[in-house]
């Protein structure tokens, strides 16, 4: 029992990260039609500005929010500098684009910040509350993780539902042509969506790398499981890739928990296949069959 | 008094000339019926007015703005609402979602036209639906939810690209009814593209028959309709 408890809770922890990894990926596939490869190395390189900024004697806040800034703005700036070239075009484009740039982050990276392994810090405790003489397996950081996450969810659904840049957004998305009639500056919507998704997706990687040791290739094995996750609820529903996170991060847990961590990687591989195979469009497609 | 001005417009797409040299002017307050079979270039006039397609010489105007220097997003704000061919609904938002982005981009006055009530009292059906998904109106719905749209910009003029297309012929009548009531109450102007020439012509004040891209007839919509030898050679009926 305590075993199940605490599995499901380190599930629930990493699932949320999953989550908010795929919704990143699906925010950009939404409004630009691109699967953002380069969205592991970009989340890496926000988490390191937070930790040359914590390392230099700044709070775990002031970096969390400046990994949150930096990624707004790398975000909007590779999006209107690189991305914007592709945009419309042939999907093989975009795709040796994003894959590019997720070398070129990548060797940067190793360059500017060192390819050695550095700890982060976590701003609470990583061990789990001590009730009576057993453990309850919630750190005070997996709670954080979930609630960080909730939150930026929560606001970007006021965002998109609730106000009028919002609906600008995804006016420009789902009928970029229409939204130009109606007087949508589509571009700058496609930036800024670009630059939001990038916060996500820095939340992800801030999240990740607490309590842990950072690389320039840390967030690399989460790229597989945010995809896997994007993919279960189908590349076109931020719902579908918050209950598709959650999902794999629990399988995975439980799979690691009773099976062996050995295995994970392959059966994340193996719910892929099943559900692609049994919902071909992902758990929660609003299309029903896609061009390939 | 003239509301739109094109003098000369040219429009080329590779070697092709999908307008050629087109010059007419649309009356305030009219209906102007574009007219021609398929590839003459009316898509291509209204798309060039918006500014989705650059041209390659001419002028047109719109009061005192000049429409080619005028990007795409900002011609609601100059008064010109382009409902493009396929109806334009944003299928995955709400009706009044749609609606929204309209008044989102209405043109900056004083005095409001067309509000939401005024809207949903021309389209009550809009009103009982405007929380649906978009997606789920039918043909001759989307058809008025995207009249309706337009409308909440504040138009001075509303293109219209084949609004009749894939509607059945009495959900047709009822759109240009509603399309002549608002010209004759609100002083709105039109400018119909259409292949239906017949209903078409039923409501313009005025027709101009594009073909090849030139204009080869300019007059009113009596004249052309009553010119049994020009509706044979150009129209079709």
């Amino acid at each position: 029992m305590q075993q199940l408890l605490s599995i499901l809770l380190t599930g629930l922890t990493l699932g949320a990260v999953y989550a908010a990894f795929a919704l990143a990926l699906v925010m950009i596939w939404r409004s630009t039609r691109i699967v953002n490869f380069a969205q592991a190395p970009m989340a890496m390189v926000t988490t390191y500005v937070a930790l040359v900024l914590i390392d230099a004697g700044a709070s775990y806040w002031v970096g969390f929010v400046a990994a949150l800034l930096s990624g707004f703005l790398l975000g909007a700036v590779i999006e209107r500098l690189v991305v914007r070239h592709v945009e419309g075009k042939a999907e093989i484009n975009a795709v040796i684009l994003t894959l590019g740039l997720f070398i070129v982050l990548h060797s940067l990276a190793a360059i500017v910040f060192g390819a050695r392994f550095r700890s982060f810090p976590a701003p609470f405790g990583i061990r789990g509350f001590q009730v009576g003489d057993s453990t309850v397996p919630l750190t005070g950081f997996g709670i954080f993780t979930l609630v960080a996450v909730l939150v930026v969810m929560g606001l970007l659904v006021a965002l998109f539902r609730g106000t009028d840049i919002g609906l600008r957004m995804r006016a420009a998305a789902f009928g970029p042509e229409v939204a130009r009639l109606l007087g949508v500056k589509v571009g700058r919507m496609l930036t800024l969506g670009w630059a939001l998704a990038s916060v996500v997706g820095s939340l992800a990687g801030i999240l990740i790398a607490g309590g842990g040791l950072v690389h320039p290739g840390y967030m690399d094995s989460v790229v597989v499981y945010g995809f896997v996750a994007a993919v279960l609820g189908g590349l076109d529903s931020p719902g579908g890739a918050v209950v598709g996170g959650l999902a794999l991060g629990l399988t995975l847990s439980l799979v690691s928990g009773y099976v062996g961590s050995e295995v994970v990687p392959l059966s994340a591989l193996l719910v892929l296949v099943v559900v692609l195979l049994v919902r071909p469009g992902g758990l929660f497609a609003t299309v029903h069959e896609r061009r390939v | 008094m003239t509301v739109l001005d094109v003098q000369d417009l040219t429009t080329t797409y590779g070697a092709v000339r999908a307008l050629d040299g087109v010059t007419f002017t649309a009356p305030e307050g009219k209906v102007t019926a574009v007219l021609g079979a398929n590839g003459a270039g009316k898509t291509t006039l209204l798309r060039t007015l918006s500014g989705l397609v650059p041209p390659t010489r001419g002028t047109a105007t719109l009061g005192d703005t000049d429409l080619l220097s005028t990007p795409a997003e900002e011609m609601t704000r100059a008064g010109l609402a382009h409902v493009p061919e396929g109806r334009g609904v944003i299928a995955q938002l709400t009706v009044e979602e749609n609606l929204r982005l309209g008044s989102l981009g209405a043109r900056p006055q004083t005095e409001r036209r067309f509000g939401l009530e005024r809207v949903f009292g021309l389209f009550p059906l809009l009103g009982d639906r405007s929380n649906q998904v978009a997606h789920t109106l039918s043909g001759g719905e989307r058809q008025m939810l995207v009249i309706a749209r337009a409308l909440l910009a504040e138009p001075s003029i509303l293109l219209l690209d084949e609004p009749s297309l894939g509607l059945a012929p009495r959900v047709v009548g009822q759109i240009f009814d509603l399309l002549r009531g608002l010209v004759d109450e609100q002083g709105l102007t039109v400018l119909l593209v259409e292949q239906n020439a017949r209903s078409a012509l039923s409501i313009a004040d005025v027709g101009l028959v594009l073909d090849l891209g030139k204009v080869v007839v300019h007059d009113d919509a009596r004249t052309l309709v009553d010119d049994s030898s020009l509706r044979h050679a150009y129209l079709g009926f």
